[in-house]
């Protein structure tokens, strides 16, 4: 009898401290969540950690192993601006929205586009560039066309990068053809290379580049670009401050002009070819 | 091996040159029927490059990426003997509990395809522990420079939670095959080594220790090492979740250059080298261990 005595006042002190203790955390929420920002790490470690995907020119290694590329000098220009170091992660883009939602890294910066899809599992932010989206034909396989149109039907191969906007945008813009689809860039080229797809479907400047190195193999069926996407910061739901910071800072560089010239020297110019060869 | 005369017939001569020129048909279709532009100028960069800079000589990306996957078999392997053995040993364990316990865990992580088995681990747990214990903080104190130990046995510090998760990753799946090699180890001992060592009032602990796995170990040490020349090459799995090994490396090498055959071939040739002398090892090993056959001591 007094064991069940014992055992019924405890558990009811124990309901009623937690009671209590929870009337308090709901006062405390605000700043718990303050607290949780990555915002908040990113200062408490001195670190903020970048994770990307090696996608010329946006991200690569040069010749000495350190990271450069459009995406690189945004992500080294806000960590100086937090006041921190840049740790770079370089992680396969089909597992980085995984990667980025268990903790391996602080935000996404690695030129990567907007989609409703990406947004249900990921917050982004405004978006800091915007990637047009162009195709590159084979000259013997597929000659002379000049139309998206001319390349939806069912006896056209097109080569994209798996996990892409290229991917989605191919779907979109030619349902009808074949899509071959390969887990990284180089294979896809290859197979447009080799003649084993008419055409390749992916962000400028890749196709400019690829027709510029293989003028005679290769050539470029539109005059411009088929989409305008906007590329977003992807970081972690439910963290409203750390977005809060992105977006002004995206502000703050845009008036500045800054975002803008970076972006033409690593897409417009060839200058930095010589620290990647 | 076979105590025949060694004999070369003409039938053997034909058959390998039918083999010779199927290779070199082959080569010279990849050379030329491919639409590929072979430039094999831009390989010797990417294992060692003189840096004008600094004036002497830096690793290539691909070196750097061969150190991480001998740091990466090395740890694994060594772990993987520590895990593999207590299981080994739990195998033949008289207690049900700890037989259920090793047999569940090489039934699972033997009967799971390993790039599954990587991603759950890696994403559940690696991360998990690595919190649990520190790990992660503590990497971000640390630097290259000021801890030049730490980077010689681990490799860059911004890396550390990614390679030990990696590390951890690969000692449980090799952990498995060394716990069964170990487990055949032990049973492939003869009965009258437990019961002489009982005779001797030995307790079945220091029968272990002492009469055993000895024994055990050094019949088991040809798959052992077999296991190790396994776990390099398993080690290039650990790719998929971005460990910077020598996979790894390439891949990134290749969309930054798109050389994606010289790049490949210069991988596979590496790869070679770092196993190929293990096996001459375990060759030796063998002829070593079977050269006591036959003769009843």
């Amino acid at each position: 009898m007094t064991l069940w005595k014992t055992v019924s006042v405890g558990i009811t002190t124990v309901l009623l401290i937690m009671g209590l203790s929870s009337a308090v955390w709901a006062g405390d929420a605000r700043q718990a969540l303050s607290q949780d920002s990555a915002l908040e790490n990113v200062l408490k470690r001195q670190t903020l950690r970048i994770g990307f995907s090696t996608f010329k020119p946006w991200a690569m290694k040069d010749v000495n192993g350190d990271f450069i590329g459009f995406e690189i000098d945004v992500a080294k220009r806000l960590a100086s601006d937090m006041g921190v170091k840049a740790r770079f992660i370089p992680t396969k883009w089909d597992g980085i929205i995984p990667a980025l939602l268990t903790g391996k890294f602080d935000i996404i910066i690695g030129g990567m586009g907007i989609t409703p899809k990406r947004n249900l599992k990921v917050n982004f932010s405004d978006p800091y560039e915007f990637s047009g989206m162009s195709i590159v034909a084979n000259k013997d396989v597929a000659p002379g066309k000049s139309s998206l149109k001319s390349f939806n039907n069912a006896d056209t191969r097109v080569s994209v990068r798996l996990g892409t906007t290229a991917e989605k945008a191919a779907k979109n813009f030619l349902p009808k053809a074949n899509i071959l689809k390969f887990n990284d860039e180089a294979a896809s080229i290859q197979e447009l290379l080799n003649g084993k797809a008419a055409c390749l479907v992916a962000s400028n400047p890749l196709p400019e580049n690829l027709v510029k190195k293989y003028p005679g193999k290769l050539y470029l069926p539109l005059k411009s670009d088929f989409t305008s996407e906007p590329i977003g910061f992807a970081v972690r739901k439910g963290d409203p401050d750390f977005l809060n910071y992105l977006n002004n800072w995206i502000r703050v560089c845009n008036s500045e002009g800054w975002l803008e010239a970076r972006y033409n020297y690593w897409f417009k110019t060839e200058d930095w070819k010589s620290q990647v060869e | 091996m076979f105590d025949s005369p060694k004999r070369i017939s003409s039938r053997d001569v034909l058959l390998l040159a039918c083999i010779m020129g199927g290779a070199v048909l082959l080569f010279r279709h990849l050379a030329q029927g491919l639409n590929y532009n072979w430039d094999w100028t831009v390989i010797p960069g990417y294992i060692a490059r003189f840096d004008p800079a600094s004036g002497d000589w830096r690793a290539g990306m691909l070196t750097r990426g061969l150190y991480v996957t001998l740091r990466l078999s090395l740890w694994s392997i060594l772990l993987a003997l520590l895990a593999g053995t207590v299981m080994g040993i739990w195998r033949v364990s008289p207690r049900p509990l700890l037989r259920m316990i090793s047999g569940s865990y090489v039934g699972l992580v033997r009967n799971v395809p390993p790039l599954v088995l990587i991603f759950i681990f890696y994403f559940f747990l690696g991360d998990q522990i690595m919190q649990a214990t520190g790990i992660t903080e503590l990497s971000y104190s640390l630097d290259d420079s000021t801890s030049p130990v730490l980077s010689t046995l681990f490799g860059p510090m911004e890396q550390l939670p990614a390679f030990l998760s990696g590390v951890l990753t690969m000692a449980l799946f090799e952990g498995a095959y060394i716990a069964e090699i170990v487990r055949a180890g032990i049973e492939s001992i003869d009965r009258e080594q437990w019961e002489a060592s009982a005779a001797l009032g030995f307790t079945r602990r220091n029968q272990l220790i002492h009469i055993i796995l000895p024994q055990a170990f050094s019949r088991s040490l040809p798959p052992l090492a077999g296991q190790f020349i396994s776990t390099i090459k398993d080690s290039s799995i650990v790719s998929v979740i971005s460990i910077q090994e020598l996979t790894f490396a390439g891949q990134e090498l290749m969309s930054a250059t798109y050389r994606t055959f010289e790049i490949w071939s210069l991988v596979i040739l590496l790869y070679f080298i770092l196993t190929f002398p293990c096996s001459i090892i375990v060759r030796e090993l063998e002829k070593r261990m079977n050269s006591h056959k036959g003769h009843h001591h």
